[in-house]
C-alpha cells in the first residue's frame, strides 16, 4: 500500500496502475459463507432447474404431491372426456351402443369381466368378424381406436366404461395396458369374438 | 493497451456466461414446449386462437396496450380446503366432528389430517387446492401464469405497469364482446373511473344508410353520435376483441395445479 501511495506524483502522461496486493483473508471467508448460504437457499427454493417448478413451489417433488389425487375418481373424470370423443360417437355416451353399429358396453359381459386382458386388447387391436355381446351376435368391423393413446389414458377410458353405466366393476391401471400391448407385440391385428375367448380373461 | 487479450477473455467469458443463462438454458428449457394436458381431463391446453384473435395480437400490440396493461398473475402461495360431499351412515357424529374442525386455509399436513377425521367417522370429503395471492384474490385469474399461457402468442406481452388491471385471464372475466367494443370506443361509457384513453380511431362514425349496420355500437346518449349517424367497428376492433375474448388461464395445469370450483365469471370486472 505505502508504495502507491509514495509513487503517485508520476508523469501526468503515465497510465495508472495497480500493484498486486492480497485479498483480506475476511472478505474470502465472507464470499465463501455466501456462495454457501445461496446455494443452500437454491436448493430449497430454486426447483433445480425443473421448467416444470415455478413460484410458490419448491421443487417437483413438493408440485408432485399437490397433484390432485390420482385414484379413480380422477381417472373417471379424465376417461368419461376421452371416451366421449374417442369411443362415444358409435358406442354411445350412455353406453348402449348403436343398432348395427356397435354393440351396447352397459351391462356386456366383455366389460364386466373378472379379468380385463380382453377387455384391454379390443381397443388395441381393433374386432373383425362376430362378436357375441349380451346374447346378441354382431358382426362388425372395429379399428383399434385405443392403440394411438397413452397408456394412462386408455386406462383412464377402461376404468371409466367399467366403472359405469351399472357396470360397477374395478380399475383398469396404466400397467394392464403395458402389459397387454406388449403381449401384442409389433403386429396387431384384429380379433374375432372366438379367436379372443382362447385369450385368459 | 496492456492485457488486452486478458480484457478480451474476461468480457467474452462475462458475455458468453449471461448468453447461456438467458438464451440458451431458456431455450433448451422451454424451446420444445407443446401443447400439455389438462389436469384430470382429456383435453390439451393451449388451443391455437382464431384467425381473427391471432391478428388481434397484433392490434394489441401496435395500440401499445402492454404499456398499462399486464399478462402474468401472480401467485404467492396456495391454501387447502375440505369440503364434505357425503355425511355418510353416521351424519350426527360428520356434522359434531365438522364443527370442531377448521377447514380452510389448511396447509397440506392439516388437510390431510382433517381428511383422515372425517373419513374415520364415516364422511366423504374432498380436499381442495387454492391458491392465493393478491392478483387471484382481485379476481384477475385462478392461479399463476405459467409458460404454456403463452404458447400461441408471438410476441409475448407480459407487459411490466398495471395501470389498468391484468389482461391474462381476460376472456373468462369479461367474456362480452359488445361490452368489449363499448369499452373500446368509451371506456367511461361502462367503467365510470376508467382511466383508459378512448380508441376511437378502431371505430368508424358515419351516417345510417338505408338501415342502420347490426354492427353498430349501442352507446348510452352523453357518448351516441349526433342523429343520423352510427358508430361501427373497424375489422381492426373486432380482432382487437377477439384476442381479448381469447385470453383464458383458467384451466388446472400439473406446473399451476388447483381444484376448478364452479363460479359464474359472467360478470364484467368491477
Amino acid at each position: 500500500m505505502s508504495d502507491e501511495t509514495k509513487s503517485c506524483p508520476t508523469p501526468s502522461n503515465a497510465e495508472p496502475t495497480a500493484t498486486r496486493s492480497t485479498v483480506p483473508m475476511w472478505v474470502f471467508s465472507l464470499t465463501l459463507v455466501l456462495l454457501f448460504l445461496g446455494f443452500v437457499y437454491f436448493d430449497h427454493h430454486g426447483g433445480w432447474f425443473d421448467e416444470r417448478v415455478y413460484g410458490p413451489y419448491a421443487s417437483a417433488d413438493q408440485l408432485d404431491s399437490y397433484q390432485p389425487k390420482s385414484g379413480a375418481a380422477a381417472a373417471i373424470a379424465r376417461g368419461r372426456k376421452i371416451y366421449e370423443s374417442n369411443c362415444g360417437t358409435c358406442h354411445g355416451a350412455d353406453g348402449l351402443g348403436k343398432p348395427n353399429q356397435a354393440p351396447p358396453l352397459a351391462g356386456s359381459e366383455w366389460v364386466k369381466a373378472k379379468g380385463v386382458q380382453r377387455l384391454t386388447h379390443i381397443p388395441l387391436m381393433g374386432i373383425a368378424g362376430s362378436i357375441t355381446v349380451e346374447s346378441q351376435t354382431w358382426n362388425l368391423q372395429m379399428a383399434a381406436m385405443g392403440a394411438a393413446l397413452p397408456d394412462a389414458d386408455l386406462a383412464a377410458v377402461l376404468t371409466y366404461i367399467r366403472s359405469s353405466w351399472g357396470n360397477g366393476m374395478g380399475e383398469v391401471t396404466a400397467d394392464d395396458v403395458k402389459a397387454a400391448r406388449a403381449a401384442i407385440g409389433a403386429n396387431p391385428h384384429p380379433m374375432s369374438g372366438d379367436e379372443m375367448m382362447k385369450m385368459p380373461e | 493497451m496492456k492485457n488486452g487479450i486478458s480484457v478480451f477473455i474476461a468480457a467474452f467469458i462475462a458475455l458468453g456466461a449471461s448468453w447461456c443463462g438467458f438464451v440458451l438454458a431458456p431455450a433448451l428449457q422451454l424451446g420444445t414446449a407443446k401443447q400439455t394436458a389438462v389436469l384430470n381431463s382429456g383435453d390439451t391446453y393451449p388451443v391455437q386462437r382464431t384467425g381473427d384473435a391471432t391478428l388481434g395480437l397484433q392490434v394489441y400490440r401496435a395500440n401499445g396496450c402492454a404499456a398499462c396493461h399486464t399478462e402474468q398473475i401472480q401467485q404467492t402461495g396456495i391454501a387447502f380446503e375440505v369440503v364434505l360431499t357425503g355425511a355418510g351412515k353416521n351424519p350426527d357424529a360428520v356434522s359434531n366432528l365438522i364443527s370442531t374442525l377448521k377447514l380452510t386455509g389448511l396447509t397440506k399436513e392439516e388437510a390431510d389430517s382433517a381428511n383422515d377425521k372425517i373419513t374415520a367417522v364415516g364422511g366423504k370429503v374432498e380436499t381442495h387446492l387454492i391458491p392465493t395471492g393478491a392478483d387471484i384474490s382481485r379476481g384477475w385469474g385462478v392461479r399463476r401464469s405459467v409458460a404454456a399461457d403463452y404458447l400461441y402468442d408471438s410476441p409475448v406481452q407480459l407487459g411490466s405497469l398495471r395501470a389498468g388491471p391484468d389482461l391474462a385471464d381476460a376472456g373468462t372475466r369479461l367474456n362480452n364482446a359488445s361490452w368489449h367494443l363499448l369499452h373500446l370506443y368509451a371506456p367511461q361509457s361502462v367503467v365510470k373511473n376508467s382511466a383508459m384513453p378512448p380508441f376511437r380511431f378502431l371505430f368508424e362514425t358515419r351516417k345510417i344508410g338505408d338501415a342502420p349496420s347490426p354492427d353498430a355500437l349501442n352507446l348510452p346518449s352523453e357518448f351516441a353520435p349526433p342523429a343520423g349517424y352510427e358508430v361501427v367497428p373497424k375489422p381492426e376492433a373486432k380482432q382487437l376483441v377477439a384476442y381479448l375474448l381469447s385470453l383464458h388461464a383458467d384451466v388446472p395445469l400439473y406446473e399451476a395445479p388447483y381444484t376448478p370450483v364452479q363460479i359464474s365469471t359472467n360478470a364484467p370486472a368491477k
